[in-house]
């Protein structure tokens, strides 16, 4: 039987290796064989075939998300970060994109064709759609109707691995009381009960402060330390809580055994033995990437809760939010989508270094797409925040010559369809009247500046358009095709629960 | 016919706009902005110090006033959005600067840029009428368009 099996593989070596020899020889003679595009593309389809699908159980599986980050907004990131190590930048590949399996995603919820992140992260945790502004609930709850709660409560991916004795993390740059995070823990008709819900209901802080005290949280690092205090208790950073309960969340977290930390000194002298760690470093969300002072980064999170988790030799879920490319976008500021874009593609990169792509599962996507998109014709290696310069007929860069709209004025590569930046301004009389500024590439450059919008609304709006899902480990490659967003789940649990 | 004065007032005021908008919009470009102002850990810069009491200008945008009719408003760096899926509630940026006119101020909308104008004061502050507490101030300002 053996012998037979070496026969047949010996077989199919050579076959494969004939079909080789015959595919290098009629392509050898091509006049583009000796590009480096026609190389680099035969070494792609190399690497495809002797990619070899992971079908081990998982023992960790770690779900990266960047919320707001669609295909348009990674392709802004992916520039970005080329063009900031010194390529023209169309040609960088971020981490996550050398992953071996990608899906394209649909992201519309139960009750809305464009998603919001609630319903979105609930899908990827529970394996179900959900409704617009809802967490974890079934399709008959109604939003901010306390009393629907009861009976429509869902599981968890997060519970059902607790229960397979597993570690639990979550780490978010924006609150963790924000839907994202909260979709690994909490239940609730309603997103913004953050620190208060109505009698019947509890808050979602609260939900999360239970989740850690039960041990079925074990790790928690991001934002939000107000929606964890009381309104008389000012925080480490001056600042004070928002609850109107009375009760100190972060002290009965701490009761319990876990460690409190709230800076980026505070958590570098953090254990990571394995005792429950509870990070709670802004009052609200954690700051821009640009701006950050005083925080750890995402990535440096990520080694902290990773490093926590792998003490369970059982393994581990650990859900990553990048929570502010999304809020950039919301203000129209490609320069802080792309910067903190480029930290969530660190933060994988630390995980994928971190971890062993033979025992953990590591899918990288977002929950939905925002109203972004794109102007032409550029030239290569246009800087992707600037205005857009002209294609140069003879070489490779951009020539130095901006491009022109028909009222003679350059223009931003990236615009979003509605938001902050919308050219149409409020006039006295009420109306939106507006004229395109005549700007220049260092002024569109400029860190605060907003990419011009066409439809006046003060904050951008999500799009419905798919995002991505890449994954690397075992049972990855069940991520194909265009999916449903609520597959993500049970590629999840098909990973840990394979025999 | 009897005289309207407040009309009037505004008119002029107006005119008197629209003599300085060319000369508001070249000082645009050299007035102070809000990173001057601020470090990145949110610690004044030494020219901040350096000008304090002193006149300045400073670009940036008019956030959308706590109260109609009155004559404080605060300056953001970038036009100040209010996002319903990132936000439950109104959120103030760290780095933003108080300003407090000799009038009551036009509102500008949100994302129009501005060039605020007034003596700069540093350190905390809480604004008896809105209860606002703020970090730096312009007073005595003026406000035009950029």
């Amino acid at each position: 039987m053996l012998r037979n099996t070496a026969a047949i593989a010996l077989a199919l070596a050579t076959l494969g290796g004939a079909a080789a020899a015959q595919t290098a020889a009629q392509t050898a003679d091509l006049p583009q064989a000796g590009s480096g595009w026609f190389t680099d593309g035969k070494a792609a389809i190399d690497a495809r075939l002797a990619a070899q699908p992971i079908v081990k159980r998982a023992k960790n599986v770690i779900l990266f998300i960047a919320d707001g980050m669609g295909v348009g907004t990674n392709f802004a990131i992916r520039v970005f970060d080329g063009q900031q190590k010194g390529m023209l930048g169309e040609e960088n590949v971020l981490p996550y994109e050398a992953f071996p399996n990608v899906a394209l995603v649909k992201t519309y919820n139960i009750n809305a064709q464009t998603p919001d992140s609630a319903p979105t992260a609930g899908a990827m945790n529970t394996g179900v759609k959900q409704r617009f502004n809802l967490i974890n609930l079934g399709e008959n709850a109604i939003t901010k109707d306390c009393a629907t709660e009861a009976g429509n409560q869902l599981t968890t991916f997060g519970e059902i691995v607790s229960g397979m004795d597993k570690s639990v993390g979550i780490i978010s740059t924006a609150r963790l009381t924000h839907a994202t995070p909260a979709a690994v823990y909490a239940k609730t008709a309603y997103r913004n009960w953050e620190d208060a819900a109505p009698e019947g209901c509890m808050d979602i802080a609260s939900q999360m402060a239970e989740a850690m005290k039960s041990g079925m949280i074990d790790v928690a690092l991001g934002g939000g330390r107000r929606h964890f205090l009381p309104e008389s208790v000012t925080d480490d950073e001056g600042k004070t809580g928002r609850r109107k309960d009375g009760k100190d969340l972060v002290a009965e977290i701490t009761a319990g055994g876990a460690q409190y930390v709230w800076n980026d000194e505070t958590a570098k002298a953090a254990k990571l033995d394995g005792t429950p760690l509870l990070g709670l470093f802004e009052s609200s969300h954690m700051k821009y990437e640009y701006d950050r002072t005083g925080e750890p980064s995402l990535a440096e999170m990520t080694e902290m809760a990773i490093k926590s988790l792998s003490n369970n030799e059982n393994g581990y879920y650990l859900e990553i939010e990048g929570g502010r490319v999304d809020h950039a976008n919301h203000a129209g500021n490609a320069f802080r989508t792309v910067t903190d874009g480029v930290a969530f593609a660190q933060a994988v990169a630390m995980a994928d270094e971190l971890t062993d792509d033979e025992d953990t599962l590591i899918i990288v996507t977002a929950d939905h797409e925002h109203s972004i998109a794109f102007n032409g014709y550029c030239g290569r290696g246009t800087p992707i925040t600037g205005l857009c310069f002209d294609v140069d007929n003879e070489g490779v860069k951009h020539s130095d010559e901006l491009v022109t709209a028909d009222d003679g004025k350059p223009y931003p590569v990236i615009g979003y369809l509605n938001g902050p930046g919308s050219i149409l301004v409020k006039q006295a009389d009420g109306s939106y009247k507006g004229e395109r500024p005549d700007l220049t590439q260092e002024q569109a450059m400029d860190p605060e500046f907003l990419q011009q919008a066409l439809l006046p609304k003060s904050s951008e709006s999500h799009s419905a358009e798919d995002v991505v899902a890449w994954a690397k480990g075992p049972y990855a490659h069940l991520l194909s095709g265009t999916i449903e967003q609520n597959v993500i789940f049970h590629v999840m649990m098909h990973a840990v629960t394979a025999e | 016919m009897r005289p309207r004065p407040i009309a009037r007032r505004r008119l002029l005021a107006v005119l008197a706009a629209a003599a300085v908008a060319p000369a508001l919009r070249a000082r645009a470009a050299e007035a102070l902005r809000m990173r001057d102002l601020y470090e990145k850990d949110l610690s004044f810069s030494a020219l901040a110090r350096e000008l304090e009491g002193s006149r300045v200008e400073v670009s940036g945008f008019m956030a959308p006033p706590l109260k109609a009719q009155s004559r404080f408003f605060v300056l953001t760096k970038r036009p100040m959005a209010v996002c319903p899926f990132c936000e439950s509630e109104a959120e103030w940026p760290d780095d933003i600067l108080a300003v407090f006119a000799d009038r009551v101020v036009d509102v500008i909308p949100f994302n129009v840029p501005i060039v605020g104008s007034g003596v700069l004061r540093l350190g905390g502050h809480t604004d008896p009428e809105t209860g606002f507490v703020s970090r730096v101030r312009l007073e005595r300002a003026s406000v035009a368009r950029a």
